[in-house]
């Protein structure tokens, strides 16, 4: 392919989003990852598929896509998702007071909720802490953080996307102010190469605003990892996070024979140095313990830091302050054609974020098709080595 | 423990390259570092061509399986300190081709791991006794299998034929038969054993166990394997007795 | 795999030996099956050799007396023990084998096997012993 529509940096579940929904659209797609497919922050985050409940107080706009989006995965996922739902544990009194708050907002965003006594809770999960009072159930789920986003690769591969692991953007190919392409360097011969495309898609997560500041643009993103901890023993099956503002270390989320504490949350400036701050460790078997007491007693098998892909001003010091929403620069507006960043969103909502990164490009391209990814179903994601 | 610096000697290759070589590098290691982040680290800092395969970095989705020192393992849950030596010696799983550096082709490994048709949700066996949620049939979770590719780079059958199955592939075959799920479960389970029951399947193990022995998610592939000859077994006893059609 | 077309299986071949016998960062399993094959290679030759042994029978009374000279001499009793050595463990590893495939001991293979060496190394003992006093 001497030239294709369109070009997507960045191989997380963003980008898998978007190949899947351009090839849909009937666009000629490829796209460049540096590293293995799903080997930046997508592969690392804690396997939640969010109720979006996590967020129905403070940031309702995201609450709204998570439940939005959680429904249309279910449907074209299947098999991809531990369906066991999840619970709002409250323990000391200021969780059951936001108790009320917290089931006003997920019913004023659409989220089915349950009130639990506490003895219908520990029925349902025998392992939490004894001391709880009552706990809300929400429709979480868990996912495979790498298997899920693979369907989208597998799919849009299958349906003509070119998938490049391990090629390296190294510069981008301008026609005048216009993005016309990028040189990529092939890690796997070592060699490097142009690929020619009419836009160019930048979907690096907490690394889109490395990508384009090779174009001189500025992406207002704000690498903020958060530190998890994988204990043996599946110590529940449904999704448990503390009924308060969210907060370090108020979710445990089951995963196979595992169980994962997550999470912190920091500011970085290179999402390529992280580091594991070991007092976020403790602090993860702290309060981890607080819901689950075994956690502190379970034998340890790792952990771990991602970065997520927060939008925000510089200043932000947390990341706890900054909404989970996504959003869709096109470049135009600072004068470089050709060139749009999706960034920011959860995992969860990889299909809505990639619905409008693709609804941008469209129109762009003078391409009028309709978004067809609430609708066509998934191929497994084995079918991407296929 | 504090921080010490430890050698790595990586395998290299990249494709039309006449043949593999090691390189070294040194690299600090904290006492929580693991080879996957020494590894990165390198990439980093020293040689931004390595390449590698990881992704959930705690052992849930069976990516950055690799030979330390020899031994099959996931370079994320791989304490570099604790290995105890001085050297660390990191080389691509064996018996599933090369792509490039510590990258290999796990399409092959697929190609028959899915023709066990092994669903990936399975019935929990966590708490059973608990009761279940409002609007859950019942508590599902994932295989334990994370497709590492590890049990076929250690089983020494592997290293000498391409034909026999496997004990990634038998094991998902049993998987099947030990817990029918789905329309059709009865006639999946029977088509899984009718797959491995031939030379190139579950007979073809010669119970070396260095599966279960590297296996990182108690998967248990040898005792799968042994599972899948005593249920043949029984069956053909049967069938000569003519207790069974 | 996008790469996959790439892909060499010729820079890095099977090594069938290698993966036979190189037992070094390997488990009990490994070692039994290693010393499986070399036992089993050695049986077999052993069939050859002692038929070629037999056929000197035909050569009459002195041949025969000849050969039976040698096999009293200590270097070939020990080659004896050897024999009885390999005779036990491909027999006794053969027996675990076939149990555990039959789900007897599945789980436990590994006391399996050290119970049934222990077997073979009394019997090993008490055949050594006998070798060299009759």
């Amino acid at each position: 392919m001497d030239r294709f529509h369109a070009l997507v940096i960045g191989g997380g579940g963003t980008g898998a989003a978007v190949a899947h929904d351009l090839t849909l659209r009937g666009l000629q797609v490829t796209l460049v990852e540096r590293g293995e497919l799903t080997s930046g922050t997508t592969g690392r985050h804690h396997g939640l598929l969010h109720s979006g409940a996590r967020y129905a107080v403070k940031d309702q706009e995201s609450a709204i896509e998570c439940i939005e989006e959680n429904l249309i995965l279910r449907r074209i996922a299947p098999g991809t998702f531990e369906e066991n739902d999840g619970l709002f544990v409250a323990i000391d009194d200021e969780d059951v007071a936001y108790s009320h708050e917290f089931v006003e907002g997920c019913q004023e965003c659409g989220i089915p909720v349950r009130r639990l006594s506490r003895e219908q809770t520990l029925r349902l999960e025998p392992n939490l802490n004894p001391a709880l009072q009552m706990a809300v159930q929400v429709p979480d789920a868990t996912m495979d953080a790498m298997r899920m986003p693979l369907r989208f690769f597998a799919t849009a591969k299958h349906n003509g996307a070119v998938i490049k692991p391990f090629t390296e953007v190294v510069d981008f190919i301008k026609y005048g102010s216009a993005v016309s392409g990028v040189r990529v360097h092939d890690l796997t011969n070592d060699k490097v190469y142009e690929i020619k495309a009419d836009i160019v898609i930048n979907a690096g997560g907490p690394w889109s605003g490395k990508i384009s500041h090779m174009v001189d643009v500025d992406v207002p993103i704000r690498p903020s990892p958060g530190v998890m901890l994988a204990v043996r023993g599946r110590l529940c099956n449904m999704v448990v996070n503390r009924l308060h503002r969210s907060g370090d270390g108020d979710i445990i989320v089951p995963q196979r024979g595992l169980s994962v504490v997550g999470t912190s949350s920091w500011v970085v400036d290179d999402p390529d140095d992280l580091g594991v701050p070991e007092e976020h460790v403790q602090l993860m078997l702290e309060k981890g313990s607080e819901l689950i007491p075994q956690v502190k007693t379970a034998p340890f098998r790792g952990v771990w830091s991602a970065a997520r892909p927060l939008i925000g001003p510089r200043g932000a010091d947390t990341g706890r302050e900054l909404s989970r929403t996504f959003k869709c620069f096109d470049h135009a507006d600072e004068g470089v054609e050709g060139f749009v960043t999706i960034t920011g969103g959860k995992a969860t909502t990889l299909r809505g974020m990639a619905e409008a990164a693709a609804n941008v490009v469209c129109q762009k391209l003078g391409v009028n098709a309709p978004c067809r990814t609430r609708e066509v179903v998934l191929l497994p994601h084995a079918a991407y080595y296929g | 423990m504090a921080e010490v610096e430890r050698t790595f000697r990586v395998f290299r290759y990249k494709q039309g390259q006449a043949a593999p070589s090691y390189q070294t590098f040194k690299v600090k290691a904290g006492p929580r570092t693991t080879v996957l982040e020494a590894l990165q680290e390198i990439r980093r800092t020293q040689d931004r061509t390595l390449i590698l395969r990881h992704s959930c970095h705690h052992a849930s989705c069976g990516t950055c399986g690799m030979r330390v020192n020899g031994q099959e393992v996931l370079s994320c849950v791989t304490n570099v300190q604790e290995l105890g030596a001085e050297t660390v010696l990191v080389e691509p799983i064996n018996n599933i081709p090369l792509v490039a550096d510590l990258v290999v082709d796990m399409g092959g490994f697929y190609e028959r791991y899915v023709d066990a048709h092994m669903p990936y949700i399975r019935q929990s066996e966590f708490e059973p006794d608990a009761d279940l949620p409002e609007g859950i049939a019942q508590y599902t979770r994932y295989e334990n299998c994370l497709e590492c590719g590890l049990c076929v780079s250690a089983c020494p059958v592997m290293g000498s034929t391409s034909d026999y199955l496997g004990p990634a592939a038998l094991a998902a075959a049993w998987r099947v038969v030990a817990e029918p799920r789905g329309q059709d479960a009865g006639r999946a389970a029977e088509a899984a054993l009718e797959w491995v029951d031939n030379e190139n399947g579950c007979w073809r193990c010669h119970v070396a166990y260095e599966c279960t022995e590297v296996c990182p998610s108690d998967v248990d592939p040898g005792g799968s394997i042994m599972a899948l000859r005593r249920k043949l077994t029984g069956r053909k006893f049967r069938r000569l007795l003519r207790l069974e059609r | 795999m996008q790469n996959a077309s790439a892909t060499r299986n010729d820079v890095r071949p099977r090594r069938p030996l290698r993966a036979w016998f190189d037992v070094r960062r390997r488990h009990m399993g490994s070692w039994a099956f290693a010393i499986n094959r070399l036992t089993g290679l050695g049986l077999a030759a052993y069939l050859f050799l002692h038929l070629a042994v037999l056929s000197t029978l035909l050569q009459g009374e002195a041949g025969w007396d000849r050969f039976l000279q040698l096999a009293r001499s200590p270097f070939f009793l020990l080659l004896d023990v050897v024999l009885i050595f390999g005779i036990l463990f491909h027999g006794l590893n053969g027996i675990r084998v076939a149990l555990v495939g039959m789900g007897v001991g599945a789980r436990q293979h590994r006391a399996l096997f050290w119970v049934l060496m222990a077997i073979g190394f009394v019997l090993l003992a008490y055949s050594a012993w006998k070798v060299f006093t009759i």
